[in-house]
């Protein structure tokens, strides 16, 4: 999938490497052109000689390509940084450094949630981890086409699933 | 009490509770594919079902005696001018109107409840009452929401809250406002200090159709921002109990110091309304909402006897533009759009000469 047109940080020509960087706990984002990119010590997979590739095997953590993303649905920190919206559930967990501060000073200060919780048990709670999972799980499978796998999930996911109205009796 | 301080009806027009929820076990909306933004709408739609006893909404209301009909809305395929409409009548966001993404609306036949499906969030249901009804609105929509949390995973973290794909919506999801009408603080060039006023406490101030519109024709929407460390309750009572009393109180004294101080200029602004709705051939909206507004502070205040406050609330939706071009198949360009806005409003006032 070709990314977006980006111009390097320091010519017209298009960034090759999109990095999210953190520098003295702020989050800046680098863009570079493969000429700068190498002059930054920064070397493209299959242009490197193995060595180099090696040293940068060392460096993996200090910076992430696109930003950190969200283990559960992929969102990145850019994503979220450009549209202010979270992608799941998950991202919250994810993007916790982040999010906590952008949530209390939006919401005066406060930190904790103190109305009405979910009508529905823990067991509920748990049920809709596993849900999230194996609706991960699903998508892996048809991703990699292994429809008998994904079938047999689908059906345990429409297990799980509420059920319409009138089954458990209309209150 | 006069007929139209009655639920504080000179002031507030309408009042609506918000509540913003998530299912579990699917992505946000923006970050949802289409099929399973699908299978969220027959999720929730499924949990809903199709009548208000199923929402723990019937029962409540005078004259229905059985429990009416849920409408399901699908908007990918409803015609544009159809769309416009629902907004225009407050039951979706401008957002929710535009794009192709499958997402519904469920509607009551009386409008005064409704639910959009892929908006922002998974669900955004409202609440709609005329006047100030905040405490039965409140009651509806906690039913609501008791009803679908007996049969839907609500995304909820221990910290956090109910979870929304903007953080900042996080908590209770809960949103309590009012639309009200402040002709007279605009008059006497008040309006700035009661948005400040609304800033310190939290509350966002927004125009006639929510975020990111101007106040045409001096109608402000005022809801809470706060939905962390408070209890819906807690909100509700602030709302109800101190918010808006407070900002009644203040309109309906900017109202009698004109009446006391600038008779002269008041009844000019409001007999200069309703002269131009009773004559007027060519009615553009941002004019019709002025003069509405000034001739609506003139009923209010007993200049104009024979105006009722119902026919000008109508009137505010009615002469927008979907609306009109819904009524009359026959409107093509502006002018015939100005020509159609004119005779309606004439119709209803009474027209001149």
């Amino acid at each position: 999938m070709a990314a977006p047109f980006r111009p390097c940080d320091h010519c017209p020509k298009p960034a090759v490497v999109h990095n999210t960087v953190i520098v003295d706990g702020k989050v800046t984002e680098l863009h570079l052109c493969e000429e700068h990119a190498a002059a930054a010590g920064i070397q493209l997979p299959g242009h490197a000689p193995i060595h180099q590739l090696l040293g940068q095997l060392a460096q993996v953590g200090a910076v992430r390509p696109r930003g950190p993303a969200c283990p559960e649905c992929g969102h990145t920190f850019n994503d979220f940084k450009s549209t202010g919206l979270l992608g799941c559930a998950a991202c919250y967990q994810a993007f916790t450094s982040t999010v906590a501060p952008v949530i209390e000073r939006a919401q005066g200060g406060a930190t904790e949630h103190v109305g009405r919780t979910p009508a529905r048990s823990d067991d509920s709670r748990q049920r809709a981890a596993l849900l999230q999972q194996l609706v991960r799980e699903l998508e892996q499978a048809v991703a990699a086409e292994q429809y008998e796998r994904a079938a047999q999930l689908r059906d345990r996911i429409q297990e799980l699933r509420p059920a319409a109205p009138g089954a458990e009796g209309v209150r | 009490m006069t007929d139209a301080t009655a639920g504080d009806r000179d002031v507030v027009m309408s009042c609506r509770v918000r509540l913003a929820r998530n299912v579990a076990g699917f992505p946000f909306v923006g970050r949802a594919t289409h099929p399973q933004r699908r299978e969220v709408l027959e999720t929730i739609r499924a949990a809903a079902g199709n009548d208000e006893a199923s929402i723990g909404l019937a029962g409540g209301r005078v004259g229905a005696d059985a429990a009416e009909r849920l409408a399901w809305i699908e908007l990918a395929s409803l015609p544009k001018r159809d769309r416009q409409l629902l907004w225009e009548r407050h039951l979706i966001s401008r957002q929710f109107a535009e794009g192709d993404s499958p997402r519904a609306v469920a509607i009551t036949p009386d409008e005064r409840f409704s639910m959009m499906v892929n908006e922002e969030d998974h669900l955004r249901l409202q609440v709609l009452r005329q006047g100030n009804q905040l405490r039965e609105a409140f009651d509806a929509a906690m039913r609501v929401e008791a009803a679908l949390s007996s049969r839907l995973d609500f995304s909820f973290h221990e910290r956090w809250g109910y979870l929304t794909a903007c953080p900042t919506n996080v908590g209770c999801g809960i949103r309590i406002g009012v639309m009200v009408h402040l002709r007279a603080l605009r008059v006497t060039n008040e309006i700035e200090r009661v948005k400040r006023a609304a800033k310190e406490l939290h509350l966002a101030v927004r125009g006639f159709h929510g975020e990111g519109t101007d106040a045409a024709g001096d109608w402000f929407q005022i809801s809470n921002q706060r939905t962390l460390g408070v209890t819906e309750s807690g909100l509700l009572e602030e709302f109800a109990g101190r918010i808006v009393p407070a900002v009644v109180a203040y309109e309906r004294e900017a109202r009698r110091v004109l009446l006391d101080k600038q008779r002269t200029l008041l009844e000019d602004r409001v007999f200069r309304g309703i002269s131009l709705l009773r004559s007027a051939r060519l009615l553009g909206l941002d004019e019709a909402m002025k003069q509405l507004s000034s001739v609506r502070l003139g009923a209010c205040m007993g200049l104009l006897p024979d105006v009722s406050l119902d026919t000008l609330n109508r009137l505010t939706i009615q002469l927008q533009s979907a609306h009109l071009r819904a009524q009359d198949q026959s409107i093509e360009g502006d002018d015939d759009e100005r020509a159609a806005r004119a005779r309606v409003a004439r119709a209803a006032l009474g027209e001149w000469p």
